[in-house]
């Protein structure tokens, strides 16, 4: 029995985040009435969803072993485009497909600069990261600029009883799980992660993978910028500063390896809840929230650490089978 | 004459664009050939040279340390708060580096001995650090530092700030320490080629851990620097930092990947950065313009860097 549940865990590596986010939710349901309300859980998911929609994307870089330190700046110069481009020409059409088409190109942008020069995808996003963010203020001239009131509708309004931005996170969830676990794609993404010599030697088309993947990502940061943009009701300064970090948090929580090659969807769109439910949590007890970094870092200090004892004991394991075995062998031969 | 050239430009390859930027600079502004500019521009560097030396022994193992931004901040707080309590300066020296010291010995044990990922624990404890600094200080610069350190701020000695001579002397122990001790070589060594420094029996998580170590007293005393050179423990002091202490690192020609760069190399790398935003604003080239030129300078720079040394990726 404890085998299969231990097997279970190491095969879904999502499912030790999924037992920590419910333990917490029923934490925080004994501590607050108001937790366990509908009205409290749609909040809950549509404050996720921008972070998750971005873990999604940031999950198909990670598992090629790469990095995007640059997506809070591709957030915040999408939805700087966005506006401008609102006020400017007052088109939503133009607006929404340059703001896509752009979020799109500058992580597209990112993948061919890593696969072009070969600098490290860290170091290569750190830079870009600059460039974005200086860009993006460039365009607005450092101001902040209101977006619509009918824009609100993608971050507050409703369809069917339901808030958009769940309906566009679960959409890109269901998408995002299948163009990892049923497509090529995925596997070819998994497989540059594992070893991407390998991948090379056997063909893959590494190169134009590892683009697609920053440019998958690119596109829905793009798609969470404009979310952000309507709940936030405009452009403003901070707006992406230090969101990189959430959003790896959110992956890493969910059990992808930052060594590339294992990890899933599921985990870093639960990573993503988690995270908002310990701010929600801390929102509960009225903690300052600067506090709310120092917790976030434990946490992820302590997932790692857990990580790193199962993994250890995993191993552990498999090796005194093989001893037994070679006993066993010894003993028959 | 050619081969010894080509031999220092793949030992220090920041110099060609340091000359380059200078001569530019002084054709554009008549202010910046000038003592009081270039003492001005040592004293506003001094901060990310000391930090910086902290991240090159990191990158000498093939580690990274993303905490050292914010260890700045949070043992600037710490020992601002400290000195406003006590008024005593040796006390907040004392308090800064051992604050950085702390953090240093978490991320070490951590990733030397526990065999953590550098890049995931040095983000958690980026965050605690930058978490601390806000909560101690509720988000607004710390008040009351004695006058001692901000008169300290403003010393100078032949020019040289007192600050930049901190770290030139912090430069020289380093050298030293690398180049001259067993501890340096060891380090190289892990770098290079962990297996072979294990087979060779050096202790590999020992060596990683005072390295973490190292880079968080470093980032310790650049705290109390900033003190000194902003009149304030600002928690967000080292929020911004990150990308000047990384890009000065690899623009010097130390690769990320271990074994290869010296401290030499990064202090052209840090002068490099410091001409560059110091040239900008003397042209008159707003901040944001500046982000972009920086990220610009810092990839091609680095991948330069990585071809006149013959890296083979970063």
């Amino acid at each position: 029995m404890g085998e299969t549940i231990r097997n279970i865990f190491a095969r879904q590596k999502w499912m030790a985040i999924a037992v920590a986010t419910i333990v917490l939710a029923g934490l925080l349901t004994a501590v607050s009435p108001v937790f366990l309300t509908l009205s409290n859980m749609q909040s809950i998911l549509v404050q996720s969803s921008v972070t998750a929609i971005m873990a999604i994307g940031m999950t198909f870089i990670i598992l090629t072993a790469g990095i995007d330190i640059s997506v809070g700046a591709i957030l915040f110069f999408t939805s700087a485009l966005f506006a401008q481009l609102m006020i400017d020409t007052e088109s939503y059409l133009l607006a929404f497909s340059a703001a896509m088409a752009c979020a799109t190109f500058l992580g597209a942008l990112n993948g061919v600069l890593v696969v072009k020069f070969k600098i490290s995808p860290l170091i290569t996003t750190l830079a870009t990261y600059s460039i974005y963010r200086g860009a993006a203020i460039h365009l607005t001239g450092a101001q902040n600029i209101p977006v619509p009131r009918e824009m609100g509708f993608l971050g507050n309004g409703k369809l069917a009883g339901v808030p958009v931005p769940i309906i566009i996170m679960i959409v890109i969830f269901i998408i995002g799980v299948y163009a990892l676990t049923r497509t090529r794609f995925g596997v070819y993404t998994r497989a540059i992660g594992n070893s991407a010599r390998s991948a090379q030697e056997s063909n893959l088309p590494v190169n134009r993978v590892t683009i697609a993947v920053y440019a998958v990502s690119g596109f829905v940061t793009g798609i969470a910028a404009l979310i952000l943009l309507a709940r936030v009701g405009g452009l403003q300064s901070g707006i992406g500063i230090g969101i990189e970090f959430t959003v790896i948090a959110a992956v890493i929580l969910g059990g992808t390896k930052l060594t590339g090659g294992s990890g899933t969807v599921t985990g870093s769109v639960i990573g993503a809840v988690f995270l908002v439910l310990i701010d929600n949590g801390l929102n509960l007890m009225n903690a300052s929230p600067y506090i709310y970094d120092i917790v976030r870092g434990s946490v992820l200090l302590a997932a790692v650490a857990v990580d790193r004892i199962s993994a250890v004991r995993q191993q552990k394991a498999v090796e005194a089978q093989r001893a037994a075995r070679i006993q066993g062998a010894a003993v028959a031969g | 004459m050619l081969k010894s050239t080509v031999a220092s430009l793949k030992t220090y390859p920041a110099i060609p664009i340091i000359v380059a930027l200078a001569v530019a600079f002084s054709l554009l502004s008549p202010y910046f050939m000038t003592g009081g500019n270039f003492e001005a521009m040592m004293g506003a560097n001094a901060v990310v040279l000391i930090a910086a030396i902290g991240m090159t022994f990191v990158f000498l193992i093939g580690g990274i340390d993303l905490s050292i931004s914010t260890v700045i901040s949070a043992s600037a707080v710490i020992s601002g708060i400290v000195m406003a309590q006590t008024d005593s300066v040796p006390l907040g020296v004392l308090t800064a580096i051992v604050v950085g010291t702390g953090f240093g010995a978490v991320n070490g044990l951590l990733i030397g001995y526990f065999k953590l990922t550098p890049f995931i624990t040095t983000m958690a404890t980026q965050l605690i650090a930058r978490g601390i600094a806000f909560v101690l200080s509720h988000g607004i610069a710390v008040k009351g530092t004695p006058y001692w350190v901000l008169d300290f701020g403003f010393m100078s000695w032949f020019r040289i700030p007192a600050v930049t001579i901190v770290g030139l002397v912090l430069v020289g122990l380093s050298v030293f320490a690398l180049s001259m001790t067993t501890w340096g070589r060891q380090v190289m060594l892990v770098g290079s080629n962990p297996n072979s420094a294990r087979y060779s029996g050096i202790n590999v998580p020992f060596i990683e851990f005072t390295v973490y170590l190292v880079a968080g007293v470093l980032a310790g005393i650049a705290g109390f620097i900033s003190i000194a050179n902003l009149g304030n423990a600002i928690p967000g002091v080292g929020d911004t930092l990150l990308l000047m202490i990384i890009g000065a690192v690899v623009l010097g020609g130390t690769a990320m990947t271990g074994g290869e760069g010296s401290i030499e190399r990064t202090v052209l790398g840090v002068m490099l950065l410091a001409i560059l935003i110091n040239g900008l604003n003397l042209v008159g080239i707003p901040f944001y313009d500046q982000l972009i030129i920086q990220g610009i300078l810092i990839f091609f720079g680095t991948w330069l860097a990585m071809k006149f040394s013959g890296q083979r990726s970063q």
